[in-house]
C-alpha cells in the first residue's frame, strides 16, 4: 500500500492598508467594483482596514493576487500581496 | 435631495458633474499632477505611484509594474481630457474616482501625512486641498 502525500501551497494574500485621508465610502465603492463583493462584506472590509490598519481581502493563487494588487493600487488605495502564514 | 450635490448620476446613467469654475480648477491640478508624476521620475509623487506590490521581493514583476503604469496613465488622461464635460459616462466617472484618490494618496504621502495625528498638523493650504477633494470623492462615491 502506498501513501499519497497530498501537499496544498500556501495561498497568497491581497492586503488593503489603512491611510488616515481615504474616505471610507470611496473604500467601499473600489472593493465592490474590483472584487463585486456585497454591499456588507465591502462595509466589514473596509471597517477592518480602519480599525486593524489592514484587511486581507482576497486570497488565491500568486498571478490573480499580484493582479487584484495592480487594481487596487490603480484605484489609489495602498495594497501589497504576502504568501499566507 | 441633489441641490447641493457636486456630482448627480441621472436616469440615463451618466454622472453630471455640478463643480464650479473654482473646483474644476482644483481638479485640473490634481488629474495634471497624476499624468506629470506618472511620466517624470523625479516627480515628488512619482515614488508613490510605483509602490511595492510584493515587498518581500527585491523587485516586482516588470508586467505587472508595466500594467499599473499603462492603467494609471489612462486613467489620468481620460479624467483630463474630460474635465471640462457636463456629463460623464461610468469608465469616465470611474477614471475621476481612481485619478482623484491617486491624487489625495500621493499629496499624504508626499507631505509625510501617515498617521490622523500628523494630518491634523497640516498647513491650512494643504488641508484644504486635501478636504476638497475629499468632498469631490464623497460625491462620485455616491454616484457608482
Amino acid at each position: 500500500m502506498t501513501e499519497k502525500v497530498v501537499k496544498t501551497e500556501r495561498p497568497w494574500n491581497v492586503v488593503v492598508w489603512d491611510d488616515p485621508v481615504t474616505p471610507m465610502s470611496v473604500v467601499v465603492v473600489i472593493f465592490k467594483r474590483i472584487f463585486g463583493y456585497s454591499n456588507n462584506k465591502c462595509t466589514q472590509l473596509m471597517l477592518t482596514v480602519h480599525h486593524e490598519g489592514r484587511a486581507v481581502v482576497w486570497a488565491g493563487n500568486r498571478d490573480r493576487a499580484e493582479s487584484y494588487c495592480v487594481k487596487l493600487q490603480v484605484a489609489g488605495l495602498q495594497s501589497t500581496i504576502e504568501r499566507d502564514e | 435631495m441633489a441641490g447641493n450635490r457636486l456630482f448627480v448620476r441621472r436616469r440615463d446613467g451618466r454622472v453630471e458633474v455640478r463643480l464650479n469654475d473654482a473646483g474644476r480648477v482644483i481638479a485640473r491640478e490634481a488629474f495634471g499632477r497624476v499624468v506629470a508624476a506618472e511620466r517624470d521620475p523625479t516627480h515628488e509623487w512619482h515614488a508613490g505611484l510605483n509602490s511595492p506590490i510584493d515587498p518581500s521581493e527585491d523587485s516586482d514583476s516588470l508586467i505587472a509594474a508595466l500594467d499599473r503604469q499603462r492603467e494609471i496613465a489612462t486613467n489620468a488622461e481620460l479624467a483630463y481630457m474630460t474635465l471640462n464635460e457636463q456629463f460623464l459616462n461610468d469608465p469616465e466617472a470611474w477614471a475621476w474616482l481612481s485619478t482623484l484618490q491617486i491624487a489625495l494618496r500621493s499629496t499624504a504621502v508626499a507631505n509625510g501625512l501617515l498617521s490622523e495625528e500628523k494630518l491634523a498638523t497640516c498647513e491650512p493650504e494643504l488641508m484644504n486641498f486635501i478636504r476638497t477633494i475629499q468632498q469631490f470623492l464623497f460625491g462620485l462615491a455616491e454616484c457608482l
